[in-house]
């Protein structure tokens, strides 16, 4: 790869599709991720968002919708937690472990931790790890920091230490990046030849950029087009062999119509059964085994030059 | 009391005159082997670079990384799997980041054209000029071919006198028209791009800053509906289309498999004419030159 850095975060090529393998003989990872986060803008969790109806409707209710479908079709999801939702509901918390599901981090309060202090965002990392740790019962495997209505951009928030800080607080996984579709690896130092396992998140297969965007008021909502989204790379991925992953929020998918369109979706997976249904954590496990960061990921100098008069 | 609305109306009236002055269509338009219509696939293959430019946030860097690690060669097995050639308007520094990528396409037969040096025209004119004359030898570099397209806001004359021959920026037309200098003559040919066949319009969120409030992002099913009713209605009028792909947006498996569908629907018509953007510039040079001391629209 000529590296650049600033503006690369891997290698010059993804694994072509015949060179991906899944566990079993399965032909393709459907990897569920359910965002616990009521988050609206990049200040995070407050006591607003918490004593909203749209939160309440999605720790509750909503949850319940969520967890009872995915037993009835026998799935697995990774849940993406924050600290603070885990503090305040630790009960959910347990029975979302309880059903067999991962929980992950999902940020304190899922704020936005691009402008922090190295050690002021390392300390929220550590903090956010133990809160889990204690409510789940085990140390979440992967860490995600996905996007809120209110961001000015539709892939996640994260600060120029954030890779590293979750390397060395010893996460498996980041859950949510965007330069391939496949798991890869996320350099987090060039010489070193350090980096963390990243898994594929895509807003356009995430339902709260579906309903009612960006949140209630304008009516702008189609998930219609959400789940002809979800049908269409599903079945190009299922074709491919590669990986279909799709996020949810209780509070957008939970609600009515968009439930039973879900519902229907997870019928229609019956069809499809060479998928290997994982958590992010199983997923990160049998990645780094099969394809390990030290001979997959091909990393070549840089032959990037610096003139006057551009950007370095 | 003066008459503020007659000034008004003559100065509006010189500037539209002007403008009409720097264009002129081409009459009785025709295809080679009287095809029906002419088909350019564009790929705008900045991967990360104007995300770069704008100071964007990592992830959005990582959006624009997928293009070239994985986009950009599903275009090229998508092509191949059509047979149709490309023109891929790359900026030079593409060169430095994915030149595996490029040497393919170059390899595949696809033609390499500018997309300015790093997604900008710097205002100062000698470095402007400079830009080009990197990208110039970058992409040479790379295909063993000097670039003769562009899709850029580098002034007319400076393009042609880099030996530049064509521009796919401007949508003043359907159909190919000239740029003309301020005394009428020809400086470059223009093959019309429009946002209506972009996909990045219709797949992403917050483009070119669109605020929160307006987003609502379509589906393939939709912009397939959108794309073919373009070509049809192209196609009944002997014209041309020019569909502007990102591999960062449109190498997504699933708006690969619509653009399977979309090149196998064009396909079945008769008489559709897929060609890089050179060759269909160099066709209307030839067989449509400019007219010459004409200074008004022509159409």
């Amino acid at each position: 790869m000529p590296w650049k850095e600033g503006y690369t975060i891997s290698d010059e090529k993804s694994l072509d599709d015949q060179e991906v393998r899944w566990p079993d003989g399965k032909r393709c990872a459907l990897h569920i991720v359910v965002d616990l986060s009521v988050a609206r803008g990049p200040a995070g969790i407050g006591a607003r968002e918490l004593g909203s109806p749209t939160a309440l409707f999605a720790i509750n209710d909503g949850l319940d919708l969520l967890l009872s479908a995915l037993a009835r079709h026998g799935l697995k999801a990774s849940f993406a937690v924050p600290a603070v939702m885990a503090a305040c509901y630790p009960d959910r918390i347990r029975e979302i472990v309880r059903d067999g599901h991962e929980v992950a981090a999902h940020g304190f309060k899922h704020e936005d931790v691009s402008h922090l202090s190295r050690a002021e965002e390392a300390a929220r990392i550590a903090r956010t790890t133990s809160v889990l740790t204690e409510i789940a019962g085990t140390r979440p495997a992967g860490w995600f920091s996905l996007p809120r209505q209110q961001d000015n951009f539709a892939g996640g928030a994260v600060s120029a230490n954030t890779m590293t800080l979750l390397l060395e607080a010893g996460y498996a996984y980041m859950g949510n990046g965007l330069a391939d579709d496949l798991p890869h690896y996320w350099v987090t130092d060039f010489a070193a030849r350090r980096a963390i396992l990243t898994l594929p998140y895509y807003y356009h297969f995430d339902d709260q950029f579906f309903c009612m965007f960006p949140t209630e008021g304008t009516g702008l909502e189609n998930p219609d087009a959400l789940v002809r989204n979800w049908r269409a790379e599903l079945a190009a991925q299922y074709q491919r062999g590669r990986f279909f992953g799709m996020t949810l929020h209780p509070q957008h998918i939970g609600w009515c119509n968009r439930m039973a369109a879900f519902e229907d979706f997870l019928t229609d997976l019956a069809a499809l059964p060479e998928l290997w249904n994982c958590t992010g954590a199983e997923c990160a496990r049998y990645w780094t085994t099969a394809y390990p960061a030290a001979s997959r990921l091909q990393l070549a100098p840089s032959i990037w030059q610096d003139y006057p008069g551009s950007l370095s | 009391m003066p008459d503020n609305l007659s000034t008004d109306l003559a100065e509006l009236k010189a500037a539209a005159a002007r403008q009409s002055g720097r264009f002129q269509g081409i009459a009785d338009l025709a295809w080679p082997e009287a095809a029906q219509i002419a088909v350019n696939i564009t790929v705008d293959f900045d991967a990360m670079l104007l995300r770069r430019l704008n100071n964007e946030p990592p992830m959005e860097l990582a959006k624009g990384e997928f293009g070239g690690r994985v986009g950009i060669w599903r275009l090229l097995d998508l092509f191949a799997a059509h047979r149709v050639r490309a023109t891929i308007f790359t900026p030079g520094r593409i060169c430095e980041l994915y030149p595996q990528a490029l040497k393919a396409a170059a390899a595949a037969g696809h033609e390499l054209a500018d997309h300015m040096w790093e997604h900008r025209v710097p205002k100062e004119p000698e470095l402007a000029r400079d830009h080009l004359a990197k990208t110039t030898a970058a992409l040479e570099a790379v295909s063993g071919r000097r670039p003769v397209g562009s899709r850029s806001h580098y002034p007319p004359a400076l393009l042609a006198s880099e030996g530049y021959f064509y521009n796919s920026h401007g949508a003043r037309s359907h159909r190919p028209y000239y740029v003309l200098d301020e005394s009428g003559g020809p400086i470059l040919l223009e093959l019309p791009f429009h946002f209506a066949i972009d996909d990045a319009m219709f797949f992403s969120f917050a483009w070119y800053r669109s605020p929160n409030a307006g987003q609502r992002l379509s589906d393939t099913d939709r912009v397939f509906d959108l794309w073919a009713a373009a070509f049809q209605q192209q196609y009944r009028q002997r014209g041309y289309l020019n569909i502007c792909l990102h591999p960062f947006v449109s190498g997504r498996a699933l708006r690969i498999a619509m653009l399977d569908r979309l090149l196998g629907h064009m396909q079945a018509s008769p008489g559709v004419w897929f060609a890089t953007c050179e060759e269909v510039a160099r066709h209307c040079l030839a067989a449509h030159p400019a007219r010459p001391g004409a200074v008004a629209a022509a159409d």
